[in-house]
């Protein structure tokens, strides 16, 4: 059983959701319909796995996943948004969400999607992939050399999972375990979110706001 | 009694402004000429001309005065009417003051009044319109002198100068008010869509996608609606987020292209040009609720030119097409970024032809700065080594070798991997033209 907290500003939305994790075994913790409230009743009801929308009142689901990361670094974050929220959905993950899903994913999809973010794995979409493949050559192409390279096996797996095939069908075709694979998603992931560390820091500096 | 309160009227435009100042420069012109006139009426060869002159010179004034307050008379043909009278009246002087008077001894009839009719040609024609009736007014005055003196050389001198500056100047304030109007009413738009697809987005989009979401679980016939609603779901999410239908330009590939296979609803416009890369580190502090983008940053720096590949491929999205890209624009020169659209929508084609209409499909865009590659693969039953080449042996290889010809035209490669079972990945790489290279990166 998993510990969840469904994030959306949508009624129907949340109920169904709710309805749907219940009906799977799991316990839905505590539901928040805009960014301020998720960080607050976070804090108190401890989800494990948090579903979050991204577009919030408020307080936007970026900020609040930034925040509700921070104070429990234990809780997993889990992108359910809608498809063409591109910008969002790439700072979210480089906020520390683990994981993407589109709100057009089945129950199943779904259910599965909360169990795996819940056992720490990344989450990955074909999407999710593609920004985050893009966002590295991005960084590649600019000055900035703090960011660590992927590897040119992480960037093959993330290539395939862009082009829809799933882990399984990337550790055939790659010969690899189904655990290697997770393992090559997750550490893009963990670069990426800790080049935005680094960013945050120079930033901060930059801005002069480490002398207050 | 009934008081109907009149509407709020707009506030004047540059134009109406500017054509108030010719009438006060005609009126404040006509008591000038009035003192010089009664003044010297009585030295006059026909003092009665001259009074009857006045005369005309003030109900011309009234005339004009009107006629200019009215949309149709500050066009040419009120302005070139005003020009002859002007002209008319100023060559009157040659019968009307002595031979020396009109001769240099004394000003013309009309003097500076004779320029109002100018600095309407300058605003109806710009600067050319304003150094025409200078020309004119010019001419009148060397006919009147009946010579050209330095007085007179000096005097069109200074008209030609007044009346190319006037139109110069009136050129840019009317283009300048028009530019603010373009702006406001986009930014007028653009408000009006934000609201929209605030109101979309908490509503409509959200029933939608649990429509897609619960009929899928029921299955059926409920999978169908499911399906449309689905469909629906992107397809209105793409006209939210879409710019403004005035900036857009409607890529020809798309309007060309026969009713969609998938049956993708109505196509959102999907043309615009590439924001610029510049993501700071501030990155990720977003505003709350701002809507989603899609692409639809508009670079101001004179690089409009690029279109943006992802904004293309955008409308593709459905429920069995999945498109991945990276968050930054692709930018390409329009032209090529058509034409590998128009590729991939043709190998999406092929997709639902070969492998059924149930059949997922997934395109993904990879800027490598030198070369973009698209590839578009699906989970179909695959083609069986060596079917391909016979196929194209036999010279029947159809949509596969018009995508290659339109790949190869762009200067680019196209590979097929396909085999029994595994699905069919086509690979399209297209390299940048220098001029592409330096909207990249």
């Amino acid at each position: 059983m998993v510990r969840v907290m469904v994030v959306d500003d949508h009624p129907i939305w949340r109920e169904g959701v709710a309805r749907d994790l219940g009906e799977a075994g799991h316990s839905v913790v505590a539901t928040a319909a805009d960014g301020d409230a998720a960080v607050r009743i976070a804090a108190a009801a401890r989800p494990e796995v948090v579903l979050m929308d991204l577009q919030l009142p408020r307080r936007s689901g970026v900020d609040a996943t930034g925040a509700i990361l921070a104070a429990d670094p234990s809780a997993r974050v889990l992108v359910l948004s809608a498809s063409g929220e591109d910008d969002d959905v790439l700072a979210a993950v480089k906020a520390g969400a683990t994981g993407y899903l589109v709100k057009s994913a089945s129950r199943d999809e779904l259910v599965a999607a909360v169990e795996r973010t819940a056992r720490g794995d990344a989450v990955f979409s074909p999407g999710l992939a593609g920004l985050v493949l893009g966002e590295f050559r991005r960084i590649a192409a600019g000055p900035d050399d703090s960011a660590p390279p992927l590897t040119e096996r992480e960037v093959e797996v993330l290539r395939m999972v862009a082009k829809g095939l799933t882990a399984r069908q990337v550790a055939e075709r790659l010969v690899l375990s189904h655990r290697t694979v997770q393992n090559h998603v997750q550490n893009t992931l963990r670069k990426l979110q800790l080049h935005n560390r680094v960013e945050l820091v120079r930033y901060a500096i930059e801005q002069g706001l480490d002398e207050s | 009694m009934n008081r109907v309160s009149s509407p709020a009227l707009p506030s004047p435009g540059v134009e109406t402004l500017l054509w108030r100042a010719v009438v006060v420069f005609r009126v404040a012109a006509l008591a000038y000429v009035a003192v010089l006139i009664l003044a010297a009426y009585r030295t006059y060869q026909h003092p009665a001309g001259g009074l009857a002159a006045l005369a005309a010179m003030a109900g011309w004034t009234a005339l004009m005065t009107v006629a200019n307050s009215t949309e149709a008379g500050r066009r040419w043909p009120v302005v070139v009417a005003d020009l002859a009278v002007c002209l008319t009246l100023t060559i009157s002087s040659l019968w009307v003051q002595t031979h020396g008077q009109s001769h240099g001894g004394s000003t013309t009839l009309t003097t500076t009044w004779t320029a109002a009719p100018m600095l309407g040609a300058a605003i109806v024609g710009g600067p050319w319109g304003g150094a025409a009736a200078a020309a004119a007014l010019g001419a009148g005055a060397v006919v009147t002198r009946q010579a050209v003196t330095a007085d007179t050389v000096g005097s069109i001198v200074l008209l030609f100068l007044a009346g190319t500056v006037s139109g110069y100047a009136a050129q840019l304030a009317i283009r300048g008010e028009q530019r603010l109007a373009a702006a406001t009413r986009l930014e007028a738009a653009t408000r009006e869509r934000e609201r929209l697809a605030r109101g979309i987005h908490d509503g409509v989009l959200q029933v939608l996608a649990l429509v897609q979401r619960r009929g899928t679980e029921i299955g059926g016939g409920a999978a169908e609606l499911a399906r449309l609603a689905g469909e629906q779901e992107v397809a209105l999410r793409g006209l939210i987020t879409a710019p403004p239908a005035a900036l857009a330009q409607p890529p020809a590939g798309r309007l060309a292209r026969p009713a969609p296979t998938r049956g993708a609803g109505p196509a959102p416009p999907a043309g615009d040009a590439v924001g610029g890369g510049g993501r700071d580190a501030g990155d990720h502090r977003h505003d709350a609720r701002r809507p989603a983008r899609g692409g639809a940053v508009r670079r101001t720096n004179g690089a409009a030119a690029a279109l943006d590949l992802r904004a293309l491929l955008a409308p593709e999205r459905s429920s069995h097409v999945s498109v991945s890209a990276p968050a930054t624009p692709v930018p390409l020169a329009p032209d090529r970024a058509r034409e590998l659209a128009a590729a991939v929508r043709a190998a999406l084609d092929n997709v639902v032809r070969h492998a059924g209409a149930d059949a997922r499909a997934w395109v993904f865009v990879e800027d490598l700065g030198a070369e973009v590659v698209v590839s578009v693969r699906d989970d179909g039953p695959g083609i069986p080594a060596g079917r391909l080449d016979a196929a194209a042996a036999e010279g029947r290889l159809g949509v596969a070798s018009s995508m290659r010809g339109r790949v190869r035209d762009l200067g680019g490669t196209m590979t097929v991997n396909s085999a029994p079972g595994e699905g069919t990945e086509v690979e399209m790489r297209v390299p940048r033209g220098a001029e592409e290279a330096a909207w990249s990166g």
